[in-house]
C-alpha cells in the first residue's frame, strides 16, 4: 500500500477514535470537549500528510478523482471545524463531524478504481488549483452547515418533546445553531463565489459539466441563503434545507468526477 | 482532666448541619464571614490544638482541626465547649446542640463528601466547593493551617474536582427554577435574554430570580395589581407594565413566565402565531406555572415555540434528582478510592 494510503488509514482510525468514545461518553453524559481535540488533531495531521504525499505522486493538487475529492473535502471539513467550531462556540461540531469525515474516507477507499494514477500536468495553472481548492473548501462549509442543521433538528426535537437529558445538555442553544447554519452557508457561498469568479480568469479549460454543476450548487445555496436572510421559512425548515441540501453538491461531485 | 499528648497531630471535625440541627440553632452558632479569621485563631488556641479551619455556611457550621490529645473525645469536648462559650449558649441550648464528631479517616471522608456536594441539601450542588475553598483560604491567610490541614484540604479539592469531572452528579436541574434556567439557556444566549412575567406569583419570582442570577438581560413584570408589578420589578431591577399592555409587548421578549390566576387560557395560539410572525421566527420559551394553566397547550405546536407547564417542569426536576441519586454510588466509590490513595483507609 502506498504511503499516502497508509497515512489515510491512520487518519481514518484517528477519526473513528474520536467518534466511538465520544459517542459513548455523550450517551453516559460524561463528555468533555478536550477528549475530542487530540484524535481530531492527529487525524488532521495524518490527512494533511496523506494529501501531500498523494500530491507528490500525481504531481498536482490531488483533486481529480472522486476518491481524492472526497479526501480533500474531508480535510477541509476538519480544517473548518478547527477554525469555525470555537468561533461559533459550536464545540460539539467535532463529534458530529468525525463520523462524516470517517465515512468520506471509507467511501474514498471502497470506491471502484479508488485513487487512480493520472498523468501529471505539463504546466500547473495556479488559477485552476485555487479555483478547485476554494470550491472544495466551500463544499466543506456546506457539509458543516449540514452537520449543524442535524444538531439544530436534534435540539429542536428535544425541546419540543421535553426530552431533557444526555445530549440536550451538550448541544448549544438552538438560536446559536440557527445562526451558525446561516454563517456556514454564507461562508460556503463566499468561497464558492470566489472560486467561480476565478473560473473567468482560467487559461486552462475546465470541462463544462464541472462549471455547470458548480453554478448549480451556487444557485441552490444562494436560494437557501436568501430564504434564511429574508426569514421566508422557519429556522427548523432552513435547518432541514441545510441538512438535506448537501446531497446536491455531493451528487454533483460524483457526477463530474466519474462522468465529467 | 488533661490527657496525655500524642506525637502526631490527630485530625478532628466537629460540625452541625441542616440534618442534625434546626435553622433556629444553626443561625445562633453561625460565624459571620468577618469573624471567621478571629474564630480560626480561637480554635487553634484551644489547649492541645495545632491547626484550625472554620466552615460556616447557611446549611452548616464545621470546625476542622488537628490536636495532640491522646483521647479524641477530649478534643471534641474542647470544641463543643468553645462553641458554647463563643456563642454564649444557655445550658438548655448547649444541651440541645446536636453535633457530629468525626476523627481521622471519618473526618477526611466527611470533608471529601462535603466538597463534592454529596452532603448538601441539593445533592451535587457546586456552590459548596467555593465555600470550602474560601474557608480554607481564610485560615491559610490567618496562619492557622499547617502541614496536616493544608494537605487535607488540597486533597479534598482534588477529590471534589474528580467527582465533578468523572460523574454527572452536578448535571441536570433539581428545582423548577433551575429547570427554567436550563431551558432558557438551550433556547437563547441567556445574556441577551429578555424575560416577561405575566402575573407576579412567588413561583414566577423564583424562576425570574434564577434567570437573573444566571445573567438574563432584563425583566418586565405585568400583573393585575400594577402596584404589585412595580414592587416586584423594582426588587429585581426590571420594569413594570400595566396588565392591559403585556400582549402588545410579547414579541419583544424571549422568555415568558406566566402565573396568573385566570380561570381560562390567556395565551392562545392565534396570539402566539402573530407574536412569532413579528419576531421573525426568533425562538420563544413559554413557562406556564399557573394552575389552571394560562397557556393553551396547542401553542407548543407552533414552530419555534417551546411550552413547558408546571407538570413538565416538575417532571424534569424529579428526573434530575433521580439522575443525581443514581450517580451517588459512583461518587462514594471515587471518594473511597481517594481515601485509600491518600492513606486514610486501607486500599481494597
Amino acid at each position: 500500500m502506498p504511503p499516502d494510503r497508509q497515512l489515510l488509514l491512520l487518519a481514518t482510525a484517528a477519526f473513528l477514535v474520536a467518534v466511538v468514545p465520544a459517542v459513548r461518553a455523550l450517551l453516559s453524559g460524561q463528555w468533555r470537549t478536550s477528549r475530542q481535540w487530540l484524535p481530531m488533531l492527529a487525524g488532521f495531521a495524518f490527512q494533511t500528510g496523506a494529501i501531500f504525499l498523494r500530491g507528490e505522486t500525481v504531481k498536482q493538487c490531488p483533486m481529480k478523482s472522486l476518491s481524492d475529492v472526497l479526501v480533500f473535502i474531508a480535510w477541509s471539513v476538519v480544517l473548518l471545524y478547527f477554525l469555525v467550531g470555537p468561533a461559533y462556540r459550536v464545540s460539539l461540531l467535532g463529534i458530529f463531524s468525525a463520523p462524516l469525515v470517517s465515512a468520506l474516507h471509507v467511501l474514498a477507499f471502497v470506491l471502484p478504481n479508488a485513487f487512480p494514477d493520472y498523468p501529471g500536468k505539463v504546466k500547473i495553472d495556479p488559477y485552476v488549483e485555487v479555483h478547485a481548492a476554494l470550491a472544495l473548501i466551500a463544499y466543506a462549509a456546506f457539509a458543516l452547515a449540514c452537520i449543524t442543521g442535524v444538531m439544530y433538528l436534534l435540539q429542536e426535537r428535544f425541546l419540543k418533546q421535553h426530552r431533557i437529558g444526555g445530549l440536550f445538555y451538550q448541544l448549544p442553544p438552538i438560536q446559536g445553531l440557527a445562526k451558525a447554519i446561516q454563517r456556514l452557508v454564507l461562508l460556503g457561498l463566499i468561497l464558492l463565489s470566489a472560486s467561480l469568479a476565478i473560473s473567468f480568469k482560467l487559461t486552462t479549460p475546465i470541462s463544462n459539466p464541472k462549471l455547470v454543476f458548480a453554478w448549480a450548487v451556487w444557485g441552490l445555496y444562494a436560494v437557501i441563503g436568501l430564504i434564511m436572510w429574508r426569514h421566508v421559512l422557519s429556522p427548523r425548515q432552513t435547518a432541514w434545507l441545510a441538512a438535506v441540501g448537501f446531497v446536491i453538491p455531493f451528487i454533483s461531485l460524483w457526477l463530474v468526477t466519474t462522468h465529467g | 482532666m488533661a490527657d496525655a499528648a500524642t506525637a502526631n497531630p490527630q485530625l478532628v471535625c466537629l460540625g452541625l448541619n441542616y440534618r442534625t440541627t434546626p435553622v433556629e440553632v444553626r443561625e445562633r452558632v453561625a460565624f459571620p464571614e468577618a469573624k471567621v479569621p478571629e474564630a480560626v485563631q480561637e480554635v487553634r488556641s484551644l489547649p492541645g490544638f495545632e491547626e484550625g479551619v472554620v466552615l460556616s455556611t447557611c446549611n452548616r457550621v464545621e470546625l476542622y482541626a488537628t490536636h495532640s490529645h491522646a483521647d479524641p473525645q477530649a478534643a471534641h469536648e474542647a470544641m463543643v465547649d468553645y462553641l458554647v462559650r463563643r456563642f454564649e449558649l444557655a445550658p438548655e441550648q448547649a444541651e440541645a446542640l446536636v453535633t457530629y464528631k468525626l476523627d481521622a479517616a471519618e473526618a477526611a471522608r466527611h470533608l471529601f463528601r462535603v466538597v463534592s456536594g454529596l452532603d448538601s441539601m441539593v445533592l451535587g450542588e457546586t456552590e459548596i466547593f467555593g465555600q470550602v475553598k474560601a474557608a480554607y483560604q481564610k485560615a491559610l491567610e490567618a496562619g492557622t493551617t499547617s502541614r496536616a490541614l493544608n494537605k487535607l484540604f488540597q486533597q479534598a479539592f482534588t477529590v471534589g474536582k474528580k467527582v465533578r469531572n468523572d460523574t454527572t452528579i452536578q448535571r441536570g436541574s433539581t428545582s423548577v427554577g433551575s429547570v427554567a434556567v436550563d431551558l432558557a439557556e438551550k433556547v437563547h444566549d441567556l445574556k441577551k435574554c429578555r424575560v416577561m412575567l405575566v402575573g407576579a406569583g412567588e413561583m414566577s419570582r423564583t424562576c425570574a430570580q434564577s434567570l437573573l442570577s444566571r445573567g438574563a438581560h432584563s425583566i418586565i413584570v405585568s400583573n393585575r395589581s400594577h402596584e404589585r408589578a412595580v414592587e416586584m420589578a423594582a426588587e429585581m431591577g426590571g420594569s413594570a407594565i400595566r396588565f392591559d399592555e403585556w400582549e402588545a409587548c410579547l414579541h419583544e421578549v424571549d422568555v415568558i413566565i406566566s402565573s396568573t390566576s385566570a380561570p381560562h387560557f390567556i395565551i392562545k395560539p392565534e396570539l402566539v402565531r402573530e407574536v412569532m410572525r413579528r419576531r421573525r421566527w426568533e425562538p420563544l420559551l413559554i413557562i406556564d406555572i399557573a394552575v389552571p394553566r394560562d397557556v393553551d397547550p396547542h401553542v407548543n405546536d407552533i414552530e419555534g415555540v417551546y411550552l413547558y407547564d408546571i407538570d413538565a417542569l416538575q417532571a424534569i426536576a424529579d428526573e434530575g434528582r433521580r439522575e443525581r441519586e443514581k450517580q451517588l454510588a459512583l461518587c462514594e466509590r471515587i471518594i473511597e478510592e481517594q481515601l485509600a490513595r491518600f492513606g486514610f483507609v486501607q486500599g481494597a
